[in-house]
């Protein structure tokens, strides 16, 4: 037998299903803009129906649960590319820096060469002169200059990198343990069988946040999650944090060193600190080498050709570069010799022989630089510290275009749309007034029950 | 299926890119070149290195070339000025050769001739831009001393080459010792033998041979110069075309192609105002917008 009663309370599921579901429209219209938000779909059920033999009856309809709406593997994906695209983004970014010291100007390493072998070319024409001897020492010394200013410019974006590595590992710390708090909040509230999709959707962000950071692995536990390192090095484990170390090396750089006291410096191949690590410890690193070596041949070079010949008092000449040791050539090397008079033009000890300075020019064009000549080498450097920021800068661009798809995905799973949520809540609404309605014929139907009985008495 | 409701991040990102290819085509339009970092071409990058570097070569090699002409010029007509002198001295001791004259005409011509060898010693001693140009590569004194009657070489056999051009090596000078006092045919050995001959009267003739033979071979060694100077010349016209080519070869590989970066950047503009319009029409309505009444 069914009631007015049941009737009623079954108009009154429906009056607070569509209230409950109107919250979750509410709710997701305010978040439209929230970023790492998922939107919420009230789950609807019908309730448990009562048998009252031989009938069937329903008994209304129970918001069973508002759900997050998100794809797990997406979400890994994301965080996958986020890394990718942050690694190349702040190797780009420290690379195209680099590259404008070997950027063609007045007074870069290549113009400065041709300079000091041109100079060398008009004392061969009056090797007595004294002041195109001048011009030689002048010629020498913009080149140290030269070596030396870019040298230390590629130091001091290393140290500039060094503090971003710290900072970065400073800021990794700060997520790991923000998540491991939202790891804690999370599995009280799913322990009690509660939603938690908006500590999820930030706890989600805070891990977008470290993935563009450094390379995380999420590993999902029941009603938790723990993140490592890619490496396996454990950064949040449920509700404990990890924190990551600093400490210096004998280069005066900062590694980064697990709580456990390993280090992990080699490890953190992406994110932006990956990106960072790369250009501080392996592309800087090899461009100086380079540069080095090239510092050293020339300045070698030169140095065999001046010592084998005689200055203008007839004595063997003495070296013209000051050959520092090879590991930092370039940011030491200097001219040797003040007196232009030095300067051993002349092979055969007479004032006006020029035998010497030609040997001396012959140098432009010999390979003395790992079987190239000074030019061709630094040609070469040159199209290296290109070739890598290009290639830097179009993994970049493909990466953000990936991401961008991929994001894409993710708001057409998780995006609130407001079309669709204007529509729900007009179905809501319609659904709520409709209940309304039948409470009202109930209560009609009630007043007509009790009037019943009073038009008998 | 459900689409991604919000596309304004794409859109923006769309206009970054714009904006940035725009960027890019303002900056090669205002400098002019198309590899204004190396990482814009890498390759060109660096051929532009090279290319830089044979440019400043090549203009150096002209202002040596410049700084050598002189010198070569100024010997060459040096050394016509020492074979008229010669033929001067020849003429004299043609004159003194003749019988009819006493001792003191002789002795007149004899201090004549003495004022052409000091006069070829000053020749022998040319000194340009303060060096002494036939005195080898001991260059910064006289080579010449003119000791009583005798004139001693104190030079050296040294030559100068310079590099003028890639496997171009020019050798700029001649000493002395190779081009007066050659032996065989010592030009200031013959000149002091006229003058003892026309002071003593005996073998007058046999003096002026040996004048001849020295002013000949001066005058084929005077070729030298001459060729030097056609060298230069040559070298000259080619460095002046191969900076030209130089130039041309950097145009090719930095130089802004304007045309195509004007076009792209004309698209790249209409492709941002056409974003900005999606823009705007997308953030204008959605379902709400309609519910309002």
């Amino acid at each position: 037998m069914s009631s007015l009663n049941a009737s009623l309370a079954i108009a009154v599921s429906g009056l607070s299903a569509e209230q409950g579901a109107l919250e979750a429209t509410t709710n997701n219209v305010a978040n439209v803009n929230t970023p790492g938000y998922s939107r919420e779909v009230p789950n609807l059920v019908s309730s448990d129906p009562i048998v009252v033999d031989p009938l069937t009856l329903g008994t209304g309809v129970t918001l069973q649960n508002i759900e997050s709406i998100r794809d797990p593997i997406l979400e890994s994906q994301i965080q996958q590319e986020t890394q990718t695209e942050n690694q190349f983004s702040t190797l780009a970014s420290a690379l195209q820096q680099t590259q404008t010291n070997f950027t063609t100007s007045s007074s870069d390493i290549g113009t400065e060469i041709s300079n000091f072998f041109d100079s060398i070319n008009q004392l061969s024409t009056s090797p007595a002169d004294l002041s195109v001897r001048q011009g030689v020492l002048t010629a020498a010394s913009n080149l140290a200059t030269s070596f030396n200013s870019t040298a230390n410019n590629l130091t001091q974006q290393q140290s500039s990198l060094d503090l971003s590595v710290v900072q970065t590992v400073g800021q990794i710390n700060q997520l790991s343990q923000q998540i491991a708090g939202l790891n804690g909040q999370i599995s009280n509230l799913e322990n009690v069988g509660q939603s938690a999709g908006s500590f999820i959707d930030q706890r989600q962000l805070a891990i977008d946040q470290l993935s563009s950071l450094v390379n995380v692995s999420v590993i999902p536990s029941d009603n938790s999650l723990t993140l490592t390192t890619a490496n396996g090095t454990p950064l949040v484990m449920g509700q404990q944090s990890f924190q990551l170390t600093t400490q210096l090396n004998a280069a005066g750089l900062h590694d980064v060193y697990s709580q456990q006291g390993a280090d992990i410096t080699s490890e953190l191949t992406s994110g932006q600190l990956g990106g960072t690590l790369q250009a501080r410890d392996r592309q800087i690193p090899s461009i100086q080498t380079e540069l080095n070596t090239l510092a050293t041949g020339l300045a070698s070079a030169v140095n065999g050709v001046q010592t084998a010949g005689y200055d203008l008092h007839g004595n063997l000449g003495t070296d013209l570069f000051n050959a520092p040791t090879a590991a930092a050539s370039a940011a030491n090397l200097s001219v040797a010799i003040t007196d232009p008079s030095l300067i051993a033009a002349s092979s055969d000890g007479t004032q006006g022989s020029n035998g010497n300075a030609e040997a001396m020019y012959n140098l432009s064009t010999e390979a003395v630089i790992n079987n190239q000549s000074p030019t061709a080498y630094y040609s070469g450097i040159v199209f290296n510290v290109g070739n890598a920021t290009a290639n830097a800068a179009a993994e970049q661009s493909a990466s953000s275009l990936t991401l961008q798809q991929l994001n894409d995905q993710r708001a057409s799973v998780s995006g609130v749309s407001l079309d669709e949520e204007a529509a729900n809540m007009v179905q809501y609404q319609n659904a709520y007034a409709a209940s309304a309605q039948v409470v009202t014929a109930i209560n009609d139907m009630m007043y007509t029950t009790i009037n019943m009985s009073t038009l008998t008495t | 299926m459900r689409v991604n409701p919000n596309p304004l991040p794409d859109l923006i990102a769309a206009l970054g890119q714009t904006q940035q290819q725009i960027n890019t085509d303002l900056n090669q339009i205002s400098s002019g070149t198309s590899v204004a970092v190396p990482s814009d071409d890498p390759a060109s990058a660096a051929e532009l290195v090279q290319n830089a570097a044979q440019t400043s070569s090549a203009d150096q090699f002209l202002r040596s070339i410049g700084s050598i002409q002189g010198e070569v010029s100024n010997a060459d007509s040096t050394l016509n000025s020492v074979i008229t002198a010669l033929q001067q001295a020849i003429t004299l001791g043609v004159e003194g050769a003749n019988g009819t004259l006493n001792d003191a005409d002789r002795a007149a011509i004899a201090t004549e001739v003495q004022g052409i060898q000091s006069q070829l010693v000053s020749l022998a001693n040319l000194s340009y831009q303060g060096t002494y140009v036939f005195a080898g590569t001991a260059n910064q004194t006289a080579p010449y001393v003119l000791n009583g009657s005798a004139v001693t070489y104190v030079g050296n056999a040294g030559t100068n080459s310079v590099t003028l051009g890639n496997h171009f090596t020019l050798q700029t000078n001649l000493p002395g010792s190779q081009l007066f006092s050659a032996s065989g045919s010592d030009m200031f050995q013959s000149i002091q033998d006229l003058i003892t001959s026309l002071q003593s009267g005996t073998g007058i003739a046999a003096a002026v041979g040996e004048v001849d033979t020295a002013s000949s071979y001066i005058d084929s060694q005077r070729t030298f110069y001459g060729n030097a100077e056609n060298q230069l010349n040559t070298q000259q016209t080619y460095l002046n075309s191969d900076t030209t080519q130089l130039a041309q070869q950097q145009n090719t590989l930095g130089a802004a192609n304007l045309p195509a970066v004007i076009t792209d950047l004309t698209s790249e503009e209409t492709s941002r105002q056409a974003t900005l319009e999606a823009v705007a029409a997308t953030t204008q309505n959605n379902l709400f917008s309609y519910l309002k009444g």
